[in-house]
């Protein structure tokens, strides 16, 4: 097989032209020409079908795993349960756990804050040479060190708002971390030890002490 | 590239059904046409490996006109219709580079950029091209 020129081939590639080929190289030049002018340039036309025909194979495309995935969830299905005895029972036993346990969780755990039913109260007392006061009592496990009060604008005063849940509440101020304190504004009740425990008695519609 | 105009509808048709399937594989969609491009190429290169084993199973196919070929050849010069047959024995490499450069006017960069392939690599398919279809039309003129 007889190669073209390395210039020929650079002319056919449109990087030189005929003129910077040389005489000697004419009569490869001219089958060069004759090969690029049988060169088809007229355009190409697809056939006017073809996009009905790609519309009508997509649409008849089997659906994807997750095409089929999201046509179940959106779609209304019968369910049928077979439950044995057995299973009824350990379900009723569950609910009687989680029936049991939730009240609990709720007094000790934080999510009393965001009870519906719970009540913001605040908490004050006067102890002007006081250098720490909590509260302690039912609603924190009698926690001495849970529930810090702050030192409040005026001069002595000591205040915390908590948001406590519906109900009756016995509580007292611990002031220095030693001293138990009732709430001088707040009925009491004798603690059995000698001690005297104030009373908050808290409804959705706010707290009352009398 | 496949030298009828019917099997070109069957690859684009093919090629459009693929990008359809494979929609969430396009990683830049900026570039669907080059994306696009190459899922077409994928196809034409199939094509031309089947219908190649299937010559090569049955010889007397390759000298009998292709459908629509008879047609289409009528428009053609008898040089046009030479360097097509002449085309059509090229490599699918040689093809596609002759095709994007002499009949879509597609430069070196640009055939690069679509196909991936290096310029060098382009040319060499190209002038080995060159060297085939010089050899092809001697033989019949």
């Amino acid at each position: 097989m007889r190669e073209f020129h390395p210039l020929v081939k650079r002319w056919l590639d449109g990087e030189l032209t005929a003129d910077q080929l040389g005489a000697e190289l004419a009569a490869e030049l001219a089958e060069a020409r004759a090969l690029l002018s049988g060169v088809d340039h007229s355009p190409v036309t697809l056939g006017q079908g073809l996009d009905q025909r790609v519309m009508a194979a997509v649409r008849s495309r089997p659906a994807t795993r997750w095409q089929r995935a999201w046509r179940w969830i959106g779609t209304a299905h019968e369910l049928r349960l077979r439950v044995r005895p057995w299973a009824v029972a350990a379900l009723a036993a569950a609910a009687m756990l989680v029936i049991l346990l939730a009240p609990a969780r709720q007094v000790r755990g934080p999510a009393v804050a965001q009870a519906p039913e719970s009540v913001y109260v605040k908490f004050v007392l006067f102890a002007p040479g006081a250098h720490q006061v909590s509260v302690a009592g039912t609603f924190n496990g009698w926690d001495a060190h849970a529930t810090p009060l702050a030192r409040a604008d005026a001069p002595g005063v000591w205040a915390a708002t908590l948001s406590l849940p519906a109900g009756q509440h016995l509580y007292a101020f611990v002031v220095d971390g030693r001293r138990w304190v009732a709430d001088p504004t707040a009925p009491g009740v004798d603690d059995g030890f000698g001690r005297r425990n104030s009373i908050l008695a808290v409804t959705p519609r706010g707290a009352r002490v009398s | 590239m496949l030298g009828s105009p019917d099997a070109a509808e069957d690859a684009v048709q093919d090629a459009f059904i693929r990008a359809y399937d494979q929609l969430a594989q396009c990683r830049d969609p900026d570039n669907f046409a080059g994306w696009f491009f190459l899922i077409l190429r994928n196809r034409c290169f199939a094509e031309r490996r089947r219908t190649k084993r299937e010559a090569v199973a049955d010889v007397s196919q390759d000298e009998l006109p292709g459908p629509g070929r008879a047609d289409r050849d009528a428009e053609r010069s008898e040089t046009q219709q030479l360097l097509a047959r002449g085309v059509s024995e090229l490599t699918a490499e040689q093809r596609e580079v002759f095709v994007l450069k002499h009949v879509e006017g597609k430069s070196y960069d640009e055939i690069a950029a679509a196909t991936g392939a290096t310029v060098a690599s382009l040319k060499m398919r190209m002038h080995r091209a060159y060297d085939r279809l010089r050899a092809y039309l001697k033989e019949r003129t």
